[in-house]
This record gives C-alpha cells, structure tokens and sequence, in this order.
C-alpha cells in the first residue's frame, strides 16, 4: 500500500454513530483518503489491511471479556490509541445499566439472554492506556478533522475542554436556563460542539461529557431551584458520563 | 472616536424629534451607513445589523453580548496563510527558512457604520477598550472598527433589570463619547450633538427645535432613573477593602457556587482577553490565522508551557475576575473595569453578584 499514515477504526459496543462521522466528512473525505490510509474500517470497505497502526480509534464502551481481549490487541497494534465518542470515552448510554441489576437488563434488552455474557459497561481508559479522546454523541466531525491535521503535524490538538457556555454565548443564544428556566447541562458540559443543542432552543444533555474543573454540585443545586425532582437530576447526570467522578456528585441518589 | 478633550464632546446644540417618526429617522440613516442597532432575540435583544428600521428595538433590556462585539468580533480571521513554491517577496510573501510562505492580510478597509442606540454603560466600555486596544501598542482591528463607527447612544430614562452604573459613574445618562445622544422624553426624543459627525447625520432628517423645558425633563427623568435602578455597589473604600480581604469568607462562598463555565467573561463589556490560533486545510499547506474571545474564568487560561497553571483553582479564578474589574484596572488605567451594566449578574446561572460580594466585604 502507500507510504501514508495507517488508520484504524475498532468498534466495541456502539451504535456506530462516531464511526459514520468519518463518512460524513464527505466533503473532505477525499482529501483525508490523501494525508492518511484508512487500513482498517470495517463499515466502509470489506479489505483489511494488518497493523501495526499510525492512529488506532476506537468507538464504543467494553462491556464484556471478549472486548477486553480485542481492546488490548488493538492497543498493542496502535501507535497513538483515541477513544472516540461517549461510549469510549465515559461509558456511553449503555452506563445506565451499571445502576440496574444485571439480570433486569440481560431480560429488557435480548430475546435469549443465555447467549450474552455481558459485564458493567466501562470506558476504554478503564482497560488500557488511552492517548487522546474525543468525546461526544456523536464526535463532532470538525474535531475529528483537527485531531487527524495535528497528529500528522505532531502538534497538540485544539480540542475544547470548556464548558459549552463559551461557544453559546460566542453564538450570541438565548440562555435556556437563565431566561427561560430549563434544565441544560452546558455550564458543566465540555464544548466542540457549537452549542449545537442550544442554539436550537433545546437544552445541552451533555453528550460531551464533563468539562474541565466544572461544578456538578452547584449546578445540581440550580436544578433543585429550578423545580427538578431529585430522580430527574440523577438521571440528568447519568445520561452519558455517569462514571466520572465529578459527575457521580450530580448522579447520587 | 472621540477624545474626551474634544471641545465637541460636550453637547453643542440639541434638537427634538417626535417619537413616531423614529424609524424615519433610522430608515435615513441607513440609506448612508450600514446600523447595527439593538433587535429583539426570543426573550432577550442582540445587537444586529438592521434589514428594516422596524426590527430596532426602542425599549430593551441590555442585550446578550455587550456592544463590544461590534468592534471587537467573537471570532475573526487575522490572516491567511499558504506555502507556495515560487512568489515574488513583495511584502506579502516571505521565506522563512527553506519555506515560502504567503501571508494575506485580513486587515480589509473597515466600512463605516453607526452603532445606534447604544446604552451608556457599553459607551463607557469603549473608553476602557480604548486603553487597552488603542494606547501603547494599538490593535489595529479594534482600533479601525472603532475609528469607523459613530456612535448613536441612547440615555435610560427607565433603569434595567440589573443595572448599577449611577454608582460607576457610567449612567444612566451618558456625559460623554457619543456622536448623538437620544433620550426619550415621552413622545418625543431629545438628540443632543456630540461630534462634527454627529451633526452631520442631523442633516438626514427634519428636526424641530429642543427646549429648555427639554433639556429639565431629560435632567429629571435620568435622577430618577439613577434612584431606581435595581443594584448598587459599594465604592466607598472599596480598593482597600479588596487588598484587606484577600482571605474573607466571601470567596470561598464563591469557590462553592461559581460554574466556572466562563459566561460572567463573556457577556461582560469591559473583558478583552482574545486567543490567537492557527487553523490549517487538511492538505496541511495552508490556514488561518484566527482569534476569538478567551475567558480568566477558564482553568486553561492560565496554563503555561509545560503544565503550570497560575489559576488552577476556581476560588482564585471567581476571585480574580473581581479583583480585576474593580481593582486592578482602576489602578492600571484610573478608570473602574466595571461599567455597572449588570450582564454578569443577569447571566450567572448560580447567581453570583459582585455588587453582593462588594456589599459584603464593607459589611453591607
């Protein structure tokens, strides 16, 4: 093959959302197909090519000992390894079911549950060594794009750690929770996104995950203001970054 | 722009215009100039350029980001860039080493504008920017927007929703650094004159002759306004009370609250901190060069090479931010950071108030 930089793509337990972002790159797709070789996509193209790994992404959370397995393989096969999208990053939707009894999930969700054998669902961080990580559900394709442009120059990426606040306000919205009391998650949520949410009047649910140094405990204590139920605000927090450790603060029960 | 010694700044003849006719006059000056004027946004007003004078909003409440983003933009490209391998070294392009790389000024001619009815705190922000953008080293992208835009401002005779600026020095009426000055005085509108420019645009539209009785009433309707307004800030002793309470209770109240989500920087009309950074094409030989608005309440803010953070905890960031406004850019420039417009307090999420935290430390 060419001499350009090997890219992977390894799926875990996803709903493949992140991984289609690189195909919704469409308009740059083919300038990317030249600054780097995509060796390893499952969903795109049937032929794979074996590592060793310039950049190794891994979507999804590992929910079971199979994954591990794959998971370590795929950390010994790749150079730079990044955890992309909420499942990878902190443990996805799929979390919730960390707070249920197992046997309840395993009878809710598949038809024969015998042949599942699945555990807590963890980020990749968890199990190995995770070099970079872009969150979001889905990752938003623009940092996907500068992640790819500063690998190739060595640089560190400009990837946002502040809250979504900064991006709303910078898109001049109309603060949901300020002017019209709605429970939105952007001041304790990272931002990259643009505010996507917020700037269609719908409140941050925080697919992002955590932002740097953010308050949990005061915001929770905003949401109490607001009206909102103890049970909501638990699940508010547990939507997709329950098992960080700021954010466990907002999720207690 | 004008300087406060301008023999013009202080009202020299006003003029009256009837309530109604407004939007005429607005309509007037928009076949000139492009106006950005105040517009309505769901619950909240932005400053927009206006299509039609009926979108301008008369009455607002102050608007989600300060006027500053008229001439300091949220987001602007300073140049581009591309590698290219043969050029001719006319200024534009320049070799650095083995490269060659072309430089393309963004730095296009400003087009002239007027910023109409723009509130006496975001006019007195202006005078605070000037000191930072345009002083020793000039920001010539400030300093040209500024330079380009007159500026039609418009007194509070009704007191916002949490304004202080009578205890600033900064309004409700505004003494100086406008081109015109309109106070609604019922049904009809007082337009005092402030600049050469000023008098100018008076050209665009019939006026009638402004009164005496006027000029009481807007002296009237401004006392009154400075008597209601919704806040007030301590400034007896407060520079000392700042120094003496590095360690008072208050900022670990501040520490436990603040978000730290940066929106207090954001919405504020006297922050100027901008981060510069380069954006580069996927084919990796060209890019711009960009800069947007950076925020002290943002724990990368301070980070420096290597990791070193001089901020890292958020009771010094809550904390500096305060010191700053109304502490050190008083002592840097002998003028208040703050302008008393009160956005701060109406956007924090966890209700922090400086005017409270002022209030505190002076045993209010």
């Amino acid at each position: 093959m060419s001499g350009l930089p090997k890219v992977a793509i390894f799926k875990f337990a996803s709903c493949s959302g992140c991984q289609l972002e690189f195909l919704n790159l469409e308009p740059v797709l083919l300038d990317l197909l030249g600054m780097v070789d995509i060796a390893h996509f499952v969903m795109a193209r049937s032929a794979v090519s074996p590592g060793p790994y310039d950049i190794g992404f891994v979507e999804g959370s590992i929910v079971n000992a199979e994954d591990v397995g794959r998971l370590k393989e795929a950390r010994a096969e790749s150079k730079l390894l990044v955890a992309i999208g909420a499942c990878a990053t902190h443990g996805g939707l799929q979390a919730i079911s960390n707070w249920l009894p197992m046997r309840e999930v395993e009878n809710s969700v598949y038809p024969n549950p015998v042949q599942t054998h699945p555990l807590k669902s963890f980020p990749v961080s968890e199990y190995v060594k995770v070099d970079a990580a872009l969150s979001g559900c889905p990752i938003n394709k623009y940092e996907l794009v500068e992640f790819i442009k500063s690998a190739l120059l060595g640089v560190t990426p400009r990837i946002r750690p502040h809250s979504v606040c900064v991006e709303c306000k910078l898109a001049e919205n109309v603060c949901l929770l300020v002017s019209e009391g709605k429970p939105c998650l952007g001041p304790v949520i990272r931002a990259g996104c643009s505010a996507l949410c917020p700037s269609r009047a719908t409140p941050c649910t925080g697919c992002h995950g955590p932002s740097s140094d953010c308050n949990v405990e005061s915001l929770r204590n905003t949401f109490v203001g607001l009206g909102l139920h103890q049970s909501d605000i638990t699940r508010h927090f547990r939507k997709y970054a329950a098992l960080d450790a700021e954010f466990q603060k907002g999720g207690r029960t | 722009m004008l300087q406060e010694d301008h023999p013009l700044v202080k009202s020299a003849g006003a003029v009256s215009l009837p309530a109604a006719e407004l939007n005429e006059f607005v309509a007037a000056l928009m076949q000139k100039y492009p106006v950005v004027a105040p517009i309505p946004k769901g619950r909240e007003y932005v400053f927009a350029q206006l299509e039609d004078a009926a979108q301008l909003a008369k009455d607002y409440q102050p608007t989600i980001l300060p006027a500053k983003k008229v001439l300091q933009q949220p987001l602007e490209t300073i140049f581009s860039f591309v590698r290219q391998e043969a050029f001719a070294e006319d200024g534009k392009c320049t070799s650095l080493g083995e490269e060659k790389i072309c430089f393309v000024d963004n730095g296009a001619a400003v087009q002239k504008r007027i910023l109409f009815g723009v509130r006496p705190c975001d006019v007195n922000s202006f005078n605070v920017l000037d000191e930072v953008f345009c002083k020793d080293l000039p920001d010539p992208f400030y300093c040209r927007s500024r330079h380009e835009t007159l500026i039609v401002a418009q007194n509070c005779v009704k007191p916002c929703r949490s304004g202080f600026c009578y205890y600033q020095q900064t309004g409700p009426g505004l003494q100086r650094g406008y081109d015109l000055l309109l106070t609604e005085l019922n049904d009809v509108y007082l337009l005092e004159v402030g600049s050469e420019a000023g008098r100018e645009l008076l050209a665009l539209h019939p006026f009638g002759a402004a009164s005496s009785e006027m000029s009481l009433a807007k002296d009237e309707l401004l006392a009154a306004a400075s008597r209601r307004l919704p806040k007030h800030i301590l400034t007896r002793n407060l520079a000392e009370l700042l120094e003496e309470n590095v360690d008072h209770p208050v900022w670990d109240d501040l520490q436990r609250r603040c978000l730290g989500c940066g929106t207090c920087t954001m919405v504020c009309p006297t922050c100027f901190c901008y981060n510069v950074y380069d954006k580069l094409d996927l084919g990796l030989e060209s890019g711009v060069r960009q800069r947007e608005w950076d925020s002290c309440k943002l724990m990368e803010f301070s980070q420096v090479a290597l990791g070193h953070n001089f901020r890292k905890g958020r009771q010094a960031r809550a904390q500096w931010r305060i010191y700053h406004k109304l502490l050190y850019q008083q002592r840097q420039f002998g003028k208040t950071g703050c302008v008393g417009c009160g956005r701060c307090i109406y956007s924090c999420m966890v209700d922090i108030d400086l005017t409270d935290v002022a209030g505190t430390l002076g045993g209010e």
